[in-house]
């Protein structure tokens, strides 16, 4: 995929350039919010990961102005200042994920991917699946080798999610933000739990598990090979 | 001296009342001299009216009689009777020419000046009487009244100056001790007061409004010493733990390994307490109130508990919801819900296994209240009050894991939204109760 990075921190822009290219991304890089707004008007990105308090420029102003001029490309804004309505009025300026820092990099690069591989047009879909596992979003059943599957009504949004993001890990937070709207960090492991039930119901007993957990960043939905 | 407010309206004051005292002077004075000079001028109407019917009944020999006896006796009029031509006949007026009816004159040769109020009247054969009275008695009514007038002045002068004076000098003092308990704070000691008289007037009321306030600063200035205090405490500790880590971690990558998890979960743990932080000074900023919306406490109530109810039930504790009465309240959703589950966890952690939790969503007349209880230890009355200051954390709750900020964002948002949050003994156990104020 090919990023756009804009950062004005040297050290922490080179490191994550780093870590985005070793994860097999092209990366550009603006230190400024000025040739960082040239850039995005310019070249066509994947995502743009847009740090938020730029010297010169703001970088909400350089999304308005990005959104301004037509150019859709997902924005992932990362920023220092964590408070509800920082976030809030950094989607409305049309930013579609919101990162404090600081953060893991797992934590970005799983925000990344699922920003990135977002269908263009949100077509309307009627059943998720993967392998034999059907879910029906009209009837809210879920079935697995045409078999009934009883969830609660979060494990049926969890695994929603895990469907929708097939193939790309998706973090505890990211869960705890779409699925309970948590847009904080309980003590309490809510999401291994939940996540431990639905997967004793959906991969217990099948010979291959579709739902895997990724050591130090959270969850991924696989089809078999 | 004048840059004394209480002062400077003592001599106004005083000055207004000098001012009215001259006025009514002035007034009483004119009043007088009207009333009296009515009267005089009927007395010398009535014995010009006398002598003129003297002279009818008794004829000029008459009036001269009468005019002898009149100027023997004391305090008498005056009176002059002129013969056809002017030619003086009788009585101290008898040379004086004036014209007929009412006239007034100065008395010839009175050093004094003296006036006299005059009224002449014809009689019959070409005969002209005199009859006059001097203003020597109106002038001395002046005299009196203007006396008495300058007496009160002057008194409400002294009066004015000297109660003033001691008024200010009261008030002063006053002022001064406010200032110097200022002063003195100023100079860094907390603990000083204003000092109160008991007399519930207004400066008393203003110190002891001064007094709350100097409580609120150091009760401020307390618990950011404590929280300073705290906060070295509570970073440093896995700081140190950190850099022993990181130590340890270099050591063995030489000796070829890498356990630096440690490490990372360290640094979260002090990540996660800089943030509560600050996000209990963001929610005490007040900022938030712009973004309250009508929520469903219920809702809310029960995304929380179905949420946890799994985690609960894999430590063998039980998680339920009562909803006596749906509760829709004006705030934010989002506050609300990770106070909510700020508690739960509380409750979650701190009661052993078995423990029975119940979130409550009550209403009462207008009024919604939130309340988590457990069935477990408890907290002892003493320690209840502190139980939500950053930091605090009960003995026995020290080593288990927690940043002691749980509570104190709770209590925080349940400030923002003008509710009280309540601690009672629950039978066994603890009840934690969010009362919501009315709503509009």
């Amino acid at each position: 995929m090919k990023l756009l990075l804009v950062e004005d921190d040297k050290e922490a822009a080179g490191y994550l350039k780093r870590a985005l290219s070793e994860a097999g991304h092209a990366v550009d890089y603006a230190a400024a919010g000025r040739d960082g707004l040239m850039l995005a008007a310019g070249e066509t990105y994947d995502v743009i990961i847009l740090d938020r308090m730029l010297p010169e420029i703001d970088g909400l102003a350089i999304l308005r102005t990005v959104r301004a001029s037509g150019v859709q490309t997902p924005v992932l804004l990362l920023t220092a200042l964590g408070g509800i309505d920082d976030r809030v009025e950094g989607l409305e300026a049309g930013g579609d994920d919101y990162l404090v820092k600081p953060f893991a990099f797992a934590e970005l690069l799983a925000r990344v991917n699922a920003l990135a591989r977002r269908p263009p047009t949100q077509e309307m879909r009627t059943e998720l699946t993967a392998a034999d596992l059907k879910l029906d979003l009209m009837k809210r059943t879920v079935t697995r080798g045409g078999r009934r599957i009883e969830l609660q009504p979060r494990e049926f949004q969890l695994l929603e999610y895990l469907l929708r993001h097939a193939g790309r890990v998706v973090t505890r937070t990211m869960l705890l933000e779409s699925v309970w709207d948590f847009h904080f960090d309980p003590k309490t492991n809510i999401v291994e739990t939940h996540m431990s039930r639905l997967r004793g119901k959906v991969d217990r007993g099948h010979g291959c598990e579709l739902i895997h957990t990724v050591r130090g960043a959270g969850y991924i939905l696989r089809e078999p090979d | 001296m004048f840059r004394s407010t209480s002062l400077r309206l003592a001599a106004l004051y005083t000055a207004v009342f000098a001012l009215s005292v001259v006025v009514l002077g002035v007034i009483t004075l004119i009043s007088t001299r009207h009333a009296l000079s009515a009267q005089f001028d009927a007395r010398i109407r009535a014995e010009s009216a006398a002598l003129v019917q003297e002279y009818r009944s008794e004829g000029l020999k008459g009036v001269v009689d009468a005019l002898h006896e009149r100027d023997s006796t004391p305090g008498s009029l005056d009176f002059g009777l002129q013969g056809p031509g002017g030619a003086p006949l009788a009585g101290s007026l008898a040379a004086t020419k004036a014209a007929m009816g009412w006239s007034s004159m100065r008395r010839a040769g009175d050093a004094h000046g003296e006036s006299e109020r005059l009224y002449a009247v014809a009689l019959p054969d070409g005969y002209k009487l005199l009859v006059g009275d001097d203003d020597e008695r109106i002038e001395a009514l002046d005299g009196a009244v203007m006396q008495g007038f300058g007496l009160a002045f002057l008194g409400v002068l002294v009066l004015g100056v000297a109660g003033g004076y001691a008024l200010s000098r009261g008030v002063n003092q006053r002022i001064a001790a406010i200032s110097g308990a200022a002063e003195a704070i100023i100079d860094g000691d907390l603990s000083r007061r204003v000092p109160v008289r008991g007399s519930d007037d207004d400066l008393d009321r203003l110190a002891l409004t001064f007094n709350r306030m100097l409580d609120r600063i150091a009760a401020l200035m307390e618990s950011l010493k404590q929280v300073s205090n705290d906060i070295a405490h509570d970073m440093r500790t896995p700081l140190t733990r950190l850099r022993q880590k990181l130590e340890a971690g270099l050591a063995e990558t030489r000796a070829g390994e890498a356990p630096l998890e440690g490490v990372l979960s360290d640094l979260d743990s002090i990540l996660d307490t800089f943030a509560a932080l600050l996000r209990i000074a963001q929610i005490e900023g007040g900022a938030r109130r712009a973004a309250f919306r009508p929520c469903e406490l219920a809702v809310l109530a029960q995304t929380v508990t179905e949420a946890f109810a799994p985690s609960a039930e894999d430590q063998h504790q039980s998680l339920s919801l009562v909803v006596e009465a749906p509760a829709v309240i004006d705030g934010d959703a989002e506050l609300l819900t990770q106070m909510l589950v700020n508690l739960v966890e509380n409750a979650l952690r701190h009661t052993g296994p078995n423990a029975a939790i119940t979130v409550k969503v009550a209403r009462a007349g207008r009024a919604a209240s939130l309340s988590v209880a457990d069935n477990g230890p408890g907290v002892p009355d003493a320690e209840r009050e502190r139980l939500f200051d950053r930091f605090y954390r009960l003995e026995r709750s020290r080593a288990t894991p927690g940043s002691g900020l749980g509570l104190a964002l709770v209590a925080a948002v349940a400030k923002l939204h003008g509710a009280e949050v309540s601690l009672a003994a629950a039978q066994p156990g603890l009840e934690v109760r969010v009362s919501f104020p009315e709503a509009a």
